[in-house]
């Protein structure tokens, strides 16, 4: 589904932000990129995602080579993605019903059926019963969920996300990644970019250990799980049991 | 073809939306933009009356070419020849002395003036109509006309037309020049106030360039709010016009009035009409699109 081949990101007068980097990525897999700050995961997801091009090697989305393809067709590239990013970016001008809307809009899906995936999305996360309320008035994990019914509305194959549960307590952080294991289960491939092992707060480390738990319990080892770990922009490893979680 | 369409309504549907949340501002700029289309049209208006105006003169323009005292009827028969056989002329109206006299004492106002002189003070005269209207043809003719034998004085009617003529022409360069300054004016004003609307969604446009919006999908309901503005601008500039014309009329009627006239301003036709509308809008969206194009590449 997304294959990099010797991949390096390099932003002017700054260092590789990722250095050859090779990985794929199937369908239906649950992947975690990890690392501490300024290690390159916002980078590698952006150009998994298409927002980005590299500078070197070759991004493969769905076979199609994203530094081959021409500025016009990138949009519809990330239509394929759902994106939750570090800072919501939700919009505070409208509720949360015209929040999730957007991505609809852009398909050119509106009316009746655009309302009902709407309330099917914001349903998932459990935001139903405040579809008209103003962003600014939901908590933070609140915000959190929207940002994640905005990221599904679409129905994309593949979920990235950005530091999911970065400023939420570990209970929210539980409800969000178990929201995450739910969509993976019926099919979507999901990414999920978090702290480092060793730079983590106790929160992130229980979050970790959620995550941990969550590979090795019974119920889900039939579906395909991975670690990217970077460290200064370069892939230290690719599986969970190298990571030192 | 349906997903285009859709998007167009969309588009609008977001525009129209947004102008109902911000109804103050968008009348502003509006009534600005109607303001400044108004000027010119209304001076477009005046100075295509007066053209009217003396164009129908025109027509009335002659030369008087009034002969010596001292004549018989075998030189006015000839002078007759001579005038018809000239290409410069397109009819020529003889009037002796004596039906100018009776032309005169028809009108009571003269009577008493005519009745204390004695015996008959007009000379006989042609009234010729010249083929060309232009300065030069008509000076060259009236040159021509005094050489001929028998003619004492040569008299051009017409001649504040020709003046009145150039000063319509200046009016006319005059009313370009600010015409095309005010549309710079107006594409300036509306860029402008797209601009900020660019700024405030920055948001919005971030996030859905992310997510796998088009260019045209990002760039279209800001021209359409461009093309909105000119189209609100324009009927508003055609209302304060109209407005304009109807006020000015009743007091040039009045002045007509006394010159036994019934001039007044008429309103555009409706080509005309649909031409400012049309002009209108295009300036509103050539607005949009340059202030886009400026704000960022990307869009």
């Amino acid at each position: 589904m997304i294959t990099f081949d010797n991949v390096t990101k390099r932003y002017p007068g700054s260092i590789d932000a990722i250095s050859n980097t090779s990985f794929n990525i199937e369908q239906g897999e649950l992947v975690y990129v990890t690392g501490h700050s300024g290690a390159g995961k916002s980078t590698l997801l952006k150009l998994m995602a298409a927002i980005e091009r590299p500078t070197n090697g070759t991004v493969l989305i769905n076979n199609q080579n994203v530094s081959k393809l021409k500025e016009a067709t990138l949009p519809f590239i990330r239509r394929k993605f759902g994106l939750i990013f570090q800072d919501h970016k939700l919009l505070y001008d409208r509720n949360c019903f015209q929040n999730v809307a957007l991505p609809l809009a852009i398909n050119g899906i509106t009316g009746q059926e655009a309302a009902k995936r709407i309330r099917a999305a914001l349903d998932k996360v459990g935001l139903l019963n405040r579809e008209k309320s103003m962003p600014i008035t939901l908590s933070g994990g609140e915000q959190q969920r929207l940002a994640i019914a905005r990221a599904v509305v679409s129905k994309p194959a593949i979920l990235i996300a950005d530091e999911p549960t970065g400023n939420l307590d570990k209970n929210y952080a539980a409800d969000i990644l178990t929201l995450f294991k739910a969509f993976q289960q019926v099919g979507v491939t999901v990414i999920i970019a978090t702290h480092d092992a060793l730079g983590r707060t106790d929160n992130e480390n229980q979050l970790s250990e959620k995550i941990e738990s969550q590979h090795i319990s019974p119920e889900n080892t039939q579906s395909e799980s991975k670690v990217l770990h970077l460290n200064h922009g370069k892939l230290i490893s690719k599986s969970i049991s190298e990571v030192s979680l | 073809m349906k997903t285009w369409l859709t998007h167009h309504a969309q588009a609008l549907r977001l525009v129209l939306s947004r102008f109902k949340q911000n109804k103050l501002s968008t009348m502003l700029i509006c009534l600005s933009i109607g303001v400044t289309l108004a000027l010119p049209s209304v001076a477009y208006i005046v100075l295509d009356n007066l053209n009217g105006l003396v164009s129908g003169v025109k027509s009335e323009s002659k030369i008087s070419v009034f002969l010596t005292d001292k004549h018989d009827k075998a030189l006015v028969s000839s002078i007759e020849k001579t005038l018809k056989q000239n290409h410069a002329i397109q009819q020529v109206i003889y009037v002796s002395k004596e039906d100018a006299l009776e032309q005169l004492t028809a009108i009571d106002a003269n009577k008493s003036m005519l009745d204390s002189l004695q015996g008959n003070p007009l000379p006989d005269a042609f009234f010729v109509e010249p083929k060309s209207l232009d300065a030069t043809s008509i000076d060259a003719l009236k040159i021509e006309l005094s050489k001929i034998d028998g003619v004492e004085t040569v008299l051009v009617d017409g001649i504040w037309i020709k003046r009145l003529n150039s000063f319509l022409l200046l009016g006319k360069k005059i009313l370009v020049i600010l015409a095309g300054l005010l549309g710079f004016a107006l594409i300036a004003v509306i860029a402008n106030t797209i601009r900020m609307q660019i700024l405030t969604q920055s948001a919005e446009i971030e996030l859905s360039q992310l997510i796998g919006a088009t260019k045209s999908f990002i760039r279209r309901p800001f021209l359409y709010i461009g093309g909105l503005y000119g189209f609100g601008g324009g009927v508003l500039a055609l209302l304060i016009t109209w407005l304009t014309i109807l006020f000015l009329n009743r007091t040039i009627q009045t002045i007509a009035n006394s010159y036994q006239s019934n001039f007044n301003l008429h309103f555009l036709p409706l080509n005309e009409f649909l031409v400012i509308l049309a002009m209108s809008i295009a300036l509103g969206w050539l607005s949009a699109y340059f202030s886009l194009s400026t704000k960022s590449k990307k869009l």
